[in-house]
């Protein structure tokens, strides 16, 4: 069970944002997507799991062009949670989770045995049990992040795409979050702007720059201070951390021998 | 979306169903007992037999026409058009992610209008019957849902937009109406016109009813078939879609329903606002926001409320009767800033 996409393009209002990128999932890995700001991580989840059609090139899924895929199917597979998606409906915990069965039940079928022990799943894998009545506008950001995890595993999914999950959480709940996502064991795609956390809990990094792929493979091999200081534009100390993976350390002075 | 344990819970589905049926006839009764011409209640129902059930009991054929061709005719109509236009509301406030929006507040009622004035000024030596009103309404409706689209598009697509979109298309078709009306209709035309712009059951017999009820039914079946997907729309486009909903097909289905509930009902009765807007939301305080039972609710609640705001606007001045639209912005505004006010409470 593997996502992969080859040679793919993709573009908006004459801007190319994707152009030819070749990427592999390893499956029950977890791959960190990196890049500055409008490197195009976001667009190339989306089309990883067909929220955008490809202009060229094809992702696969098992080996199968998904757009040639029922968009149901497609939901029992592949699982994605936005960043910070919210909602004015008042919803409970476990109305959200319950979402995620949506791609598992006929138009008029009622509610069975098998969703309502999915979602308890879910909810549990999550830390989220005891939370199943309370009102979705009550959680906090970490909670709400959590619910979506939950929702996205209620759907079963092989894969799980994930954008940007700790945007706008403090650092306990960062740790947590990704802590999470790492002990699932199932495969996940996501993409991260902390080099450091990236470092910690991905088991393969890809990087995106401008749309291409800078450099893919294990944290080791992708950040180096050659490849940081070209990229992202920052001088950088890597030594190694206390978790056994490496720590970037941003040097200040960098910052100042650029503008001379 | 339900609570309960797996599998449907038969005898609660049974009994709400029966309750809201009780509730439904109670309000026709009441619609078909009340008005100028004081009728007891046991003619009324010897009227309705006669006319229901091809009985012969003796009723003076002006009771007779009163409260069969005249009373009841009217309160079903209301009961329809209620009914869809509070399952529009519902659909469009999903579709849409904005607790605002409506038919009446997007501009989709006054396309419609605009449409259905077209044919009946431009069109009437044509024939003008009923249904080619509805099919002028129709497409007004859906070059109101065009514009309403393109201009929110245009204007960044955030759902907030879409309202701000609704008023500048209200205002156009509204516009054009007046153009058409003013320049092309007689003065009686333009009095009869804009009397039935503000919504009047008074012209409602039973041909209007025979199309009237299928679109509302069908329109409620078709629906239905989309609760679940509906559902999934409460955190957005690419949420759904990621939910395995075909976002663009059902998208179409839904907007060409609500515009075919919406024309259909105007071509009838006029522009009523606020029932799409309200009565979703006081449903969603009864049942919850899960589409299958929310939207049998908006059916049943804006039918009733519609009978009964019916009703008002024939006693609340004697003598007189108020166009629908008045009564429905009489209750609809305060009800609505109640809702607001307690909504935003806990917290």
């Amino acid at each position: 069970m593997t996502l992969a996409m080859r040679e793919v393009r993709w573009g908006t209002a004459g801007r190319m944002i994707i152009d030819g990128v070749t990427l592999q999932a390893a499956p029950g890995r977890v791959l960190g997507l990196i890049g500055p700001n409008g490197s195009g991580k976001s667009s190339l989840l989306r089309l990883l799991c067909r929220l955008r059609n490809v202009a060229s090139g094809v992702v696969m899924l098992d080996g199968r062009d998904i757009a040639g895929v029922a968009r149901r199917d497609l939901a029992r597979r592949l699982a994605f949670v936005e960043q910070q998606a919210t909602t004015e409906i008042q919803l409970s915990v476990c109305d959200v989770v319950r979402l995620g069965r949506t791609p598992h039940r006929a138009a008029l079928a009622s509610w069975s045995a098998a969703d309502e022990a999915a979602v308890n799943e879910a909810l549990a894998r999550v830390g989220l049990a005891e939370r199943h009545d309370q009102s979705w506008h009550t959680l906090s950001g970490g909670e709400r992040q959590r619910a979506h995890i939950a929702r996205a595993l209620a759907q079963e999914p092989s894969e799980l795409i994930l954008d940007e999950p700790t945007n706008h959480l403090d650092i306990q709940h960062q740790l947590a979050i990704l802590n999470l996502i790492r002990r699932l064991g199932i495969t996940c795609i996501m993409a991260l702007h902390d080099l450091n956390l990236a470092a910690m809990f991905c088991d393969e990094i890809a990087l995106l720059h401008e749309g291409r792929l800078e450099a893919a493979g294990s944290p080791d091999e992708v950040l180096t201070s050659e490849t940081i200081q070209r990229i992202f534009g920052v001088a950088v100390a890597i030594r190694p951390g206390a978790s056994g993976r490496r720590h970037i350390e941003y040097l200040i002075e960098a910052e100042g021998r650029e503008r001379s | 979306m339900s609570h309960a344990a797996h599998g449907p819970n038969w005898p609660a589905r049974i009994a709400v169903a029966l309750v809201s049926l009780l509730a439904l006839t109670f309000a026709v009764a009441l619609a078909v007992t009340i008005g100028e011409m004081r009728i007891p209640l046991e003619t009324a129902l010897k009227a309705l037999g006669n006319g229901l059930f091809d009985l012969d009991w003796p009723v003076s054929a002006i009771q007779q026409g009163v409260i069969f061709d005249y009373r009841l005719s009217r309160a079903l109509m209301a009961g329809l058009c209620g009914g869809a236009l509070a399952l529009s509301g519902a659909i469009l406030q999903a579709l849409l992610r904005n607790p605002l929006a409506e038919p009446y507040v997007l501009g989709i009622s006054a396309g419609a209008s605009t449409g259905a004035v077209a044919v009946l000024i431009l069109g009437v030596s044509i024939g003008g019957t009923a249904l080619t009103v509805s099919a002028g309404a129709f497409i007004g409706s859906c070059a109101a849902l065009a514009v309403v689209a393109l201009l929110a598009t245009g204007a960044g697509g955030a759902s907030d937009r879409v309202i701000l979109a609704g008023v500048a298309t209200s205002q156009l078709f509204n516009a054009a109406t007046a153009t058409i009306v003013t320049t092309l209709a007689s003065a009686e035309q333009a009095r009869g016109v804009m009397f039935w712009l503000l919504g009047n059951f008074g012209g409602v017999r039973w041909p209007d009813l025979w199309i009237a009820a299928p679109v509302a039914f069908i329109g409620f079946g078709i629906c239905m078939l989309h609760a679940k997907a509906l559902d999934a729309f409460a955190f957005g486009v690419d949420a759904a879609a990621s939910l395995g909903v075909a976002v663009t097909r059902v998208k179409i289905v839904l907007f060409a329903t609500t515009a075919v509930m919406t024309a259909v009902m105007v071509s009838i009765v006029g522009t009523v606002g606020f029932v799409g807007l309200i009565i979703p939301h006081a449903a969603r305080f009864l049942v919850g926001s899960g589409h299958a039972r929310l939207l049998p609710a908006c059916l049943v609640i804006g039918a009733i409320f519609m009978i009964l705001a019916d009703i008002l606007s024939r006693v609340l001045i004697p003598q007189q009767i108020l166009p629908i639209g008045v009564v429905t912005a009489l209750f609809g505004a305060p009800v609505f800033a109640l809702i607001l006010y307690r909504a935003r409470k806990p917290k």
